[in-house]
């Protein structure tokens, strides 16, 4: 009994650093841009086929595969800034993010254009024989994907706080006018942070999809993370771990105890449902930004 | 702004929806065109037209809290499903006529919107556009989990045709006239809400809501009201939808459904009734023109393959949102009016 609660709450929290993972797409495009981006699954489901299509279709080395897959996404984020974000400088919030949920839609029709809806074998890139300590049984994927978030939460949380460019990038995130005021240049910012967003939806769509099947359908994870992003407070990056593993445990012990009494599917609602409650106690989460509005 | 040589002398035309008579001649025949509009299209254009009433009313109701109290929500499809579902149970389980279960869903789907409303007072901006998707989530999760004798489950919800005394509801032509005038009451209704003091005070509390606090307006509670009547609209929309296609489930209420109603009001214009009708008319008729002519083109090419539709429906929506906001942010019923006014004070530029 205690050993398999154990294990639920294991998986349950690696989960949650997946999503934490994920949910680093939102709080890193955010915090170097203010803007909140919806597409983080779509772009996540971009870059699964490119490495799809780099190591499995065309039979690169995976590592070259890998490589030419993080540099197209790069560009595709260059290119979503040149052609989007660009214009918006200064915009409501509105605008921002109709904007982005406009991009999900266009970049759900442009793979499905692509790529069709098939279902996909996405090659093993983490391999996928689980990791056996005692009587606990860790899919590998997991946490390899667990490692992955700790060390990029690291050293992202690190850059945004403690390096020059990423306090002038906060800076961008608090007000786009002020920044540019003080000769920030947010254009710069804005295009650094679609290219991180590209980089991070490659890593992530490894660690996510290794051994699975790939359909466009694979970026409904963006909404199952949307929860941990809140949770946190959408200008922390450290405090994604700590929310990632609250809704990672919460989910999981959920899916293990709570479902087979129900019969019902209530692990996906939970996390939204404990979203709510922590957003109406403390509205900018766990440990987002307070601002002080004036008139 | 009014042509030249108009002049109000009384407080009552000045205060009129419709003020001079030519407004009230395009009125009269623009209420002709519609009631005759049945007998002169095909029937699959009438049930097109159907579809567009059902939807106008949704879009209004998000107009009210969006447009004018600039509360965002991502969950109207949600909410228009609670009014469905609430008409079905109303008509199945408790056998009343169809003018108590429309109103009734609309009720339904009130009380849901002023249960997010009182989120609104707390939560704001981001984090309250992110949390309206958790209507989207919740409500398929309560849907598909209640008992399956409640709310059909997976199976879903048939009921019969509307009826009113002896005139059955089941022809697209009949549903056209009653779909008709619910859109005229509620759209009637929506100006009058607009231009009450709670529009106004939605207005105040869209444009700066700190501001609107100062000035004395119950900010938290304003929010609430948006929503309460946004869900309202949504559901009476819902609840008509069910008596159009007389089957109910959750897939035909999901956040794609709500991403369009969004789409749709930003073509037309926020902050415009007006608007959101355009808007709806033109987006529901560029979607049908796709999906009838989807498969002349798969027939031409065919190595397009059959997928193309919803891809390509996609691609259409993506770019109207995205090319609507940086080009065009206002809307059409912006460039509207700048024209209007051009006209009217042409030769002059101001």
């Amino acid at each position: 009994m205690m050993i398999e609660f154990v294990n639920y709450a294991l998986n349950g929290a690696l989960l949650g650093l997946l999503y934490a993972l994920v949910a680093m797409g939102f709080v890193v495009i955010y915090r170097a841009s203010k803007v909140f981006n919806m597409a983080v699954g779509e772009m996540l489901v971009l870059g699964a086929f490119l490495v799809w299509w780099a190591v499995a279709a065309s039979a690169m080395h995976p590592a070259v595969g890998i490589a030419a897959a993080l540099a197209i996404s790069v560009l595709v984020g260059l290119a979503i800034e040149r052609l989007l974000f660009r214009r918006l400088i200064g915009e409501s919030v509105f605008s921002m993010i109709m904007v982005t949920i406009g991009l999900l839609i266009l970049m759900r029709g442009l793979v499905l254009l692509i790529w069709g809806p098939q279902e996909r074998p996405f090659p093993a890139i983490i391999s996928l024989t689980p990791i056996i300590i005692g009587d606990m049984i860790v899919p590998r994927p997991l946490a390899a994907g667990g490692l992955i978030a700790v060390v990029c939460a690291a050293g992202l949380h690190w850059f945004f706080n403690r390096s020059r460019t990423g306090l002038a990038m906060s800076a961008v995130a608090e007000d786009h006018q002020i920044a540019l005021a003080m000769g920030i240049s947010v254009r710069r910012s804005i295009a650094f942070a679609w290219a991180l967003g590209g980089v991070l939806s490659v890593i992530t769509s490894m660690v996510y999809l290794s051994g699975k099947s790939l359909t466009f359908l694979s970026s409904e994870i963006g909404f199952a993370a949307l929860p941990v992003a809140l949770l946190a407070g959408l200008e922390s990056i450290a405090g994604l771990l700590l929310a990632g593993l609250i809704v990672g445990i919460v989910q999981g012990l959920t899916a293990a105890y709570i479902d087979p009494l129900i019969g019902g599917n209530a692990a996906s609602v939970v996390p939204y449902l404990f979203m709510l409650v922590v957003l109406v106690v403390r509205p900018t989460g766990m440990f987002g930004w307070k601002r002080i509005e004036r008139v | 702004m009014d042509p030249s040589g108009i002049f109000f002398t009384r407080y009552e035309t000045d205060s009129a929806l419709v003020r001079t008579r030519a407004q009230w001649l395009a009125l009269a025949l623009f209420g002709a065109a519609l009631l005759l509009y049945p007998w002169l299209a095909s029937p699959r254009l009438v049930a097109v037209a159907n579809l567009m009433f059902v939807t106008a009313i949704v879009v209004v109701g998000l107009q009210i809290t969006t447009g004018y109290a600039g509360q965002i929500n991502l969950g109207q499809a949600a909410f228009m499903g609670v009014g469905a579902y609430g008409a079905c149970v109303i008509e199945v389980k408790f056998g009343l006529p169809f003018w108590v279960g429309v109103p009734a869903g609309g009720v339904f789907a009130a009380l849901a919107g002023w249960a997010f409303g009182l989120t609104a007072a707390r939560i704001k901006g981001f984090y309250l556009a992110l949390t309206t998707i958790a209507a989207q989530f919740l409500f398929v999760f309560v849907v598909l989990n209640l008992p399956s004798s409640w709310l059909g489950g997976v199976n879903g919800f048939s009921l019969q045709a509307a009826r009113l005394g002896p005139i059955v509801f089941d022809s697209d032509r009949a549903l056209y006239y009653l779909f008709l005038a619910s859109v005229a009451v509620m759209v009637f209704g929506a100006f009058g809400i607009v231009r009450s003091r709670h529009g106004r005070a939605f207005v105040a509390v869209r444009d700066d809501d700190v501001a609107a606090g100062m000035m004395g307006i119950d900010v938290a509670g304003t929010k609430a009201r948006a929503f309460v009547l946004g869900a309202f609209y949504a559901g009476v929309g819902g609840a008509l939808w069910a008596y159009q296609i007389r089957f109910v489930s959750v897939d035909q209420f999901t956040l794609f459904n709500s991403i369009w109603f969004i789409a749709m009001m930003i073509v037309g214009g926020l902050g415009s009734i007006v608007g959101a009708l355009i808007g709806t008319v033109l987006i529901r008729a560029i979607q049908e023109t796709i999906t009838s002519l989807g498969p002349d083109i798969v027939q031409l090419v065919p190595a397009l393959g059959s997928d193309i539709v919803f891809a390509s429906m996609n691609v259409f929506l993506g770019l109207v949102i995205t090319g609507f906001l940086l080009l065009e942010p206002k809307g059409l019923m912006h460039r509207w009016n700048i024209f209007k006014a051009a006209y009217r004070l042409w030769p002059f530029p101001h």
